[in-house]
């Protein structure tokens, strides 16, 4: 069964190398805001239960709930076209991420033992790597600063692989999570839209002395 | 007189096929033929070796060698250089026995001595229109290239006769199982590298799009048909003697061929000249055959039979089949190019009201290259994909990971391979024209359709009857995997069942396409039929550039895959507010050879210049190098007696 | 057994669609039999012919249509054979559908219209891309299963018996929306391809055949809906019940050929057709979602 949450997990992340419009992605991250809380459920189920029912309300609170609130909030707010320009198509995108799955799996594969061989170890990795290259490819800050989300889900699942035995790591992991919201969303992104008026990332390089 | 020199070069060749395909064909059903020609000192014993996998190649070479011969007389009447064609004449017949003598001999010197004859006559025969420039551009490409890979084998072969001191093929096995295991891999590597520059492996294939637009149609023809097939002979003669690391090899061999198929399908779909696309399209198809080979090594090495089976049946199949809807599809584009004078896709049109035989034969061949049923392509995909599908439940992940790509790979090979051909049947041959020509085009003499209509029902038998072309290939498969003779094992039958049953599909499939054809003229009959011009959305004016060109119909495409082609586009700016004519096109251009050739060119012309003092005309100069020369080599043997001499004074102090 | 089926819901398959589609709007829609009607009137009716169209143009709608009733022979009914049925059929099958298409396109640009280069054009890529999902998604079953032809494979899906039983019920779901989303692609309706329309930007099948009149045009209309109740064959073999009464399962078959057409309907009233040039990546999105059912069928086989 968790399996096919992790497929899905994956489905989310190629409809967001294929998103056109910023609420098409931002619905993605809601979903694997969703698939998380499911997969934390069905995995960590022998850690203490308050830790246990703490990390679950966190994840589908912050993830499925705030976060997406706040980036249609701010969308709204700095009145940013609401389409995604890539530098590299859509269509390559796609091609790209879907090679990356492939690679991974298969890296993953010849690597066999101890953690690598774990199936949360590949999705995560595929996850940062996926989240990595969007940033690559993609003008808007709002898109940066969303597949920066995506990369912090994956370190989550990461703290997943041996979530069982050390819980702490998954705290760890959300608190990752509570930093990246109050930091990035909460002080960056509003002070930014006050600053730049078109949200280009090219416009970052002013910052440079 | 031209007439009859025609007739003797095809009695000739006739004589000579016939007496060969009857020695080649007896060895196909087990017979072999050997015989020892007695050498000199130099070249040692000749052993004519004539096995199934020999046999089998000559009985393709014979077949388009006849349907060649046919074909080119027919083509070459119109030419006026009666000189010129009775050297064509006779280097043709040169060709045809040095290719059949390079699947026979089994001699190193007396081999590269063969291989070099047919390269130097396959040249003379490919510059035939010497007053074009790019003829003999294009010819000189292939010569180059054609003798780089000859270095290649020539080294390879010295270094097995310098270990074991024979020069008979044999000695290629001795030396692999003597050897360690990467050596005899490295060995390969350099012998695919040699027989690959004749094939037309992707990176080797820079070659192959100018030669064949160049030559004249026949030529064309031959040489995608049974030339570059000879790189593919030399391949798996080398792979019979190299019986070990099958795996590695074969993952090597998988490799670049399903990178020359992707690669030349990709570039054969931009093209705008109908004999490049055509010889892009050879490359992909070498890339079929090679992965063909590639899996059945990997079979071997497995020890899977199924699969090795499946691979060296479907590769040496695909070889059979690739000359035979290739041939015929240069026959086509040579006769359109006789009709028309032009080989520009974007410049025709509507031909098959004009040439409506031709027009058939060239859908035949298209339906046919496409892999679709009924015809041959399809049996041997089918083949190759059968023995993809079953190494897909293999213990490691990896592997299966890796022939699921390359099952995918096959499938889009497939699929833009159609792209390809919609596009050249399509524009070539339907819509209407699309720029005037200059002299109405008339169906091409009998001549040259007979040969073509050889060729079409040959691949229309392949499709129809698979399992009897099966049989024939139970001898070669049979060299690599010897346990299929064995009569307990079933996979031949097996498989032999399978393709009778696709086989009789596509009899059914032409039968119910009659039968609803037929039911539609009965109906019609009563009804009113009327023709009337194409529908054009109200627009009044029905102007033939109103259809789509070849570009705009790959332009989707190639929206797509630009990342990869490198485009150059001439564009007009348009900047006056009444605009005069302007043009626009694009080009494209292949990458790779951009990057392997033409900066390696441009750097050596560089550094050459440098060195041109040297040729300054002065003959005291050049007398001054014969004696620098001279000194250095006196110098030099007695270079150790001189040594001595200085270390001795050396030693003094 | 399948094949008889399969040819009497395709009878219905078509007015379906259309009938979920008015419901949706709100309005009651054209008779579940209408398109057949439509059909019988076309046969009956004289053909007008274009000047610049050769005899490939007259030949290409009884080629398409005998490739697809070709094809039809090969779905299997649960643990009953197709008609015809050996190892790796569905090679066959692929190509067969294919050799279809070739012909449509071909006769496309027979007419000499731009507007039917240009629907040949797109749907030539668009199958080349769709082409992919189908191998890989009928290679993980035949992974799953461990046999490599329809029949067999079709047979042999029995859900219970693999280690992890929720992941092979999630499996042949995907399988059976990865198939939904091809039957869509490959009959161009929405969100590929609108098939009501005659703009220029939502051409992809519709346009093809709009110089076909009278017989031919009938034929391919017929053989869009088998083509679409082939699909919903395929489909319906993913959840069939081994059971010994064949009459359970001619029940599932019907009941999930309606789902099939009403899902049809469902997504062509909630969907927005895409942008033409958003449809390769979706097309491809297919293939990729296909990929992972491979990687699906891997974890269950316990490779990875």
């Amino acid at each position: 069964m968790v399996n096919l949450l992790l497929i899905f997990f994956i489905v989310t992340l190629f409809v967001c190398a294929t998103a056109i419009r910023l609420k098409t992605f931002i619905k993605a991250i809601a979903c694997q805001g969703l698939l998380l809380f499911g997969i934390f459920f069905l995995r960590l189920n022998e850690i203490n239960t308050v830790n246990l029912v703490l990390l679950l309300l966190e994840t589908l609170i912050f993830k499925a709930v705030v976060i997406p609130y706040f980036l249609h909030y701010l969308i709204k707010k700095n009145k940013i076209n609401r389409e995604s320009d890539p530098y590299i198509s859509n269509f390559t995108s796609l091609f790209i991420i879907t090679f990356i799955v492939m690679t991974t799996f298969y890296l993953a594969n010849t690597l066999r033992g101890g953690v690598f061989g774990n199936i949360y170890f590949v999705v995560s990795m595929i996850t940062i790597f996926t989240g990595l290259f969007l940033m690559i490819s993609r003008k808007k800050i709002i898109t940066h600063v969303m597949s920066f989300i995506i990369m912090e889900n994956g370190v989550v699942v990461l703290s997943l692989t041996v979530g069982i035995e050390m819980p702490m790591l998954v705290n760890l992991g959300i608190l990752l999570d509570i930093f990246v919201t109050v930091l990035v969303l909460g002080i960056f992104a509003n002070k930014i839209g006050d600053i730049f008026k078109e949200a280009e990332v090219g416009h970052l390089e002013r910052l440079r002395d | 007189m031209k007439n009859r020199n025609g007739l003797i070069l095809i009695f000739l060749t006739l004589a000579l096929g016939a007496a060969t395909s009857f020695v080649a064909f007896n060895a196909l059903m087990g017979r072999n033929f050997e015989f020892v020609l007695s050498g000199n000192t130099i070249l040692g014993q000749i052993p004519i070796r004539i096995d199934a996998l020999s046999a089998w190649m000559i009985l393709i070479i014979n077949f388009t060698f006849t349907t060649g011969v046919l074909y080119g007389t027919g083509y070459l009447r119109n030419y006026n250089t009666s000189a010129n064609l009775k050297l064509h004449q006779f280097l043709f017949f040169v060709l045809h026995l040095s290719m059949i003598l390079v699947c026979s001999i089994q001699n190193f010197i007396a081999f590269l001595i063969v291989w070099e004859i047919m390269t130097v006559s396959s040249f003379l025969l490919i510059i035939f229109e010497y007053w074009k420039k790019e003829t003999i551009k294009a010819g000189l490409n292939f010569f180059i290239q054609s003798h780089i890979g000859v270095l290649f084998i020539i080294v390879s072969f010295i270094w097995v006769m310098s270990q074991t001191g024979l020069a008979d093929f044999n000695a290629v096995r001795l030396f692999a199982t003597h050897q360690p295991g990467a050596v005899a891999i490295t060995l390969f590597v350099l012998l695919f590298i040699g027989f690959g520059f004749k094939a037309g492996f992707v990176p080797f294939h820079t070659w192959l799009p100018y030669a064949h637009p160049a030559a004249p149609s026949h030529i064309s023809g031959m040489m995608s048909g049974v030339i570059i097939k000879l790189g593919i002979y030399g391949i798996l003669r080398m792979l019979l003697l190299i019986n070990s690391n099958y795996i590695v090899i074969g993952e090597i061999i998988l490799f670049v061929s399903v990178f020359s198929g992707l690669y030349g399908v990709i570039l054969a779909i931009v093209q705008h000249n109908l004999k490049r696309l055509l010889a892009y399209h050879s490359i992909e198809n070498i890339g079929i055959i090679g992965i063909g080979i590639g899996i059945g090594t990997i079979g071997l090495g497995l020890k899977n039979d199924f699969l090795a089976v499946a691979g060296f049946a479907g590769g040496l199949l695909h070889i059979l089949n690739h000359s035979l809807f290739k041939s015929l599809l240069f026959y086509g584009a040579g006769s359109i190019y006789q009709q028309t004078h032009t080989l520009e896709i974007e410049q025709l049109g509507g031909l098959i009201k004009r040439m409506p035989r031709t027009a058939v034969l060239f859908l035949i061949a298209a339906i046919a290259i496409c892999g679709l049923p009924p015809l041959n392509g399809f049996i041997s995909e089918y083949l190759i994909f059968s023995g993809l599908y079953s190494s897909l439940k293999s213990n490691s992940f990896a592997f299966s990971l890796f022939m699921l790509s390359v099952f995918v790979a096959l499938a889009v090979i497939g699929g833009l391979a159609m792209l390809c051909f919609t596009k050249a049947f399509g524009i070539v041959f339907l819509g209407t024209e699309r720029k005037q020509y200059h002299v109405e085009p008339k169906e091409v003499s009998r001549m040259m359709l007979f040969p073509q209509y050889m060729a079409a029902v040959m691949i229309i038998s392949i499709g129809l009857f698979p399992q009897l072309f099966l049989q024939l290939l139970k001898n070669p498969v049979a060299l690599f995997v010897p346990d299929i003779l064995n009569s307990s094992n079933g996979i031949f039958s097996y498989q032999s069942g399978i393709l009778t049953q696709i086989g009789f599909i596509g009899i059914i499939l032409t039968v119910l396409v009659f039968v609803v054809y037929e039911i539609k003229t009965l109906t019609g009959r009563n009804k009113i039929n009327s023709v009337s011009p194409t529908w054009g959305c109200g627009y009044k004016t029905n102007d033939p550039r109103l259809q789509y060109t070849a570009s705009s119909f790959v332009k989707t495409y190639s929206n797509l895959i630009e990342p990869i082609l490198s485009m150059h586009k001439d564009v007009a700016v348009v900047n006056e507010i009444f605009p005069g004519n302007k043009q626009y096109s694009t080009h494209y251009y292949d990458k790779l050879e951009f990057y392997l050739i033409d900066k390696n060119l441009k750097w050596l012309k560089k550094l050459l210049l440098k060195l041109n003092f040297l040729q300054n005309g002065r003959t005291q100069f050049y007398i001054l190098y014969g004696l620098i020369f001279i000194l250095l080599i006196i110098f030099i043997s007695y270079g150790e007696y001189i040594w001595n001499t200085i270390k001795g004074f050396f030693k003094l102090f | 057994m399948s094949f008889i089926l399969i040819i009497l819901s395709s009878l219905f398959f078509t007015g379906i669609i259309n009938r979920t589609k008015s419901i949706l709007s709100g309005r009651k829609g054209p008779g579940i039999f209408q398109p057949l009607r439509d059909i019988r009137r076309l046969l009956k009716k004289g053909s007008v012919y274009s000047e610049t169209s050769s005899f490939i143009f007259k030949l290409a709608p009884a080629v398409y249509f005998s490739t697809v009733f070709a094809a039809a022979l090969f779905i299997p009914f649960g643990e009953n054979r197709g008609l015809i049925s050996f190892q790796f059929d569905f090679v066959l099958f692929a190509y067969l559908l294919a050799l279809g298409k070739f012909f449509n396109i071909i006769a496309a640009l027979d007419t000499g219209s731009s507007f039917e280069g240009m629907g040949a054009s797109r749907e030539a890529l668009y199958s080349m891309l769709a082409e992919p999902a189908f191998f890989i998604t009928i290679g993980s079953l035949g992974l799953l299963t461990g046999y490599s032809s329809f029949y067999q494979i079709f047979s042999s899906i029995h859900y219970s018996e693999s280690a992890s039983p929720a992941i092979a019920y999630a499996l042949g779901l995907l399988a059976s929306i990865v198939f939904l989303f091809l039957g869509i692609i490959e009959n161009s309706r929405v969100p590929v391809d609108d098939p009501k329309t005659h703009l220029e930007l939502t051409m992809v099948h519709e346009v093809m055949i709009l110089d076909n009149s009278g017989f031919d045009l009938g034929v391919i209309f017929y053989t869009g809906s088998l083509k679409f109740a082939l699909y919903g064959g395929l489909i319906a073999n993913l959840f069939f019940l081994s059971s010994p009464y064949a009459v359970i399962n001619i029940l599932i078959f019907f009941s999930l050929q309606v789902l099939y057409a009403s899902t049809v309907g469902i997504v062509e009233s909630f969907m927005a057709r895409l942008r033409m040039n958003q449809n390769p990546q979706f097309i491809l999105m297919i293939s990729s979602v296909s990929l992972l059912i491979f990687i699906g069928v891997m974890i269950v086989i316990g490779k990875i």
